[in-house]
């Protein structure tokens, strides 16, 4: 199979040309450039494969900002579902909408309460038969306090969110 | 090339290949690739609050873990079955890393390897702790989840 030439490369009468033009123009830069097309396409090709490779089909979970999650070597793949974030300042945020601080939302969590009930009430309209799940993604700061975690995981159960994933960064430390 | 009788009109063997279609093609290959690339891969860890999965029940002879965070340096493990203490351990290091080798040696040597025989964990409760932050604890689950300790939950205690 041959390539055709006129399109892959300046044949040798271009190249002829160019030389003429960059000799008489001493000092400048020439202007005709012979565009490589073969190693173009090589890196295209190769940019197309690795692309494809790290495609991931999983959906995509927005990361609360000022939010650094931990590192883990077992994580599973992430579901969609509402998202609550703890984030290093001590504010807690629901799908990315601020409900107050975390000491104050654990001492009394009507607010949070409310919201979640909401998410519990759309959900039941929007999927009148299927029951309802419970699933929740908890993003939290790796330096937040374990123990502030456990209690904001409290309140997700009283609120019939039982089934907590913890986001994590995949692929260890 | 001579000209063999009875193959009729002699074929082009040189195909021209047009290559401005393919690197379109690739162009917008690339393009939306990189739009669509996810460069930070979010997993999760399944948590279930005070108990474990509803999988643990179906299981004839279930033993129990407590991980207990004493502090940054120190867990304790307590083997329990049927609700009775059977063995309590204590893992203490010099760092954070530290406590989390011991506390893989230990589950597998003296958890897993109960009296000689490999045992099933049906469910692992921990106990934070104030002094362990949410990162360190992602960690020790990590250490139970490599050993196939699934069914987790977080016991809620209050700030100690």
């Amino acid at each position: 199979m041959r390539l055709n030439h006129s399109l892959v490369g300046a044949n040798a009468f271009e190249k002829h040309l160019i030389n003429r033009k960059r000799k008489k123009a001493w000092g400048k830069r020439g202007v005709v450039m012979a565009l490589m097309l073969t190693s173009m396409v090589d890196m295209f090709s190769m940019l197309v494969v690795f692309l494809l490779q790290t495609f991931s089909s999983s959906p995509e979970i927005l990361v609360t900002k000022g939010i650094e999650l931990p590192n883990s070597l077992t994580p599973a793949m992430v579901k969609e579902a509402p998202v609550i974030a703890l984030s290093k300042d001590g504010n807690l945020y629901l799908d990315q909408v601020l409900i107050g601080s975390i000491k104050k939302t654990v001492n009394s969590p009507s607010k949070l309460m409310n919201k979640l009930s909401e998410i519990k009430k759309s959900w039941g309209k929007s999927h009148p038969e299927t029951p309802f799940p419970g699933q929740i993604n908890m993003q939290a700061d790796r330096e937040v306090t374990s123990t502030l975690v456990s209690q904001v995981m409290g309140i997700l159960t009283g609120g019939q969110f039982e089934a907590i994933e913890l986001a994590v960064i995949g692929g260890g430390r | 090339m001579a000209r063999k009788v009875g193959l009729g009109q002699k074929k082009e063997l040189d195909a021209q290949l047009n290559l401005t279609p393919f690197i379109d093609l690739l162009s917008t290959c690339v393009c939306f690739l990189l739009i669509t690339a996810v460069w930070i891969e979010i997993g999760s860890v399944e948590i279930k609050q005070s108990h474990g999965t509803q999988a643990a029940a179906s299981k004839k002879i279930s033993y129990d873990l407590d991980v207990v965070f004493r502090g940054e340096k120190s867990i304790s493990l307590n083997l329990k079955k049927n609700g009775k203490r059977l063995k309590a351990i204590n893992v203490k290091g010099n760092s954070f890393e530290d406590v989390l080798k011991q506390l893989d040696t230990a589950i597998v040597d003296k958890i897993l390897g109960l009296k000689k025989k490999t045992i099933e964990i049906a469910s692992a409760t921990i106990t934070p702790r104030s002094s362990v932050n949410y990162g360190q604890m992602i960690s020790a689950i990590d250490v139970l989840r490599k050993n196939e300790i699934v069914n987790i939950g977080i016991i809620s205690a209050r700030g100690r």
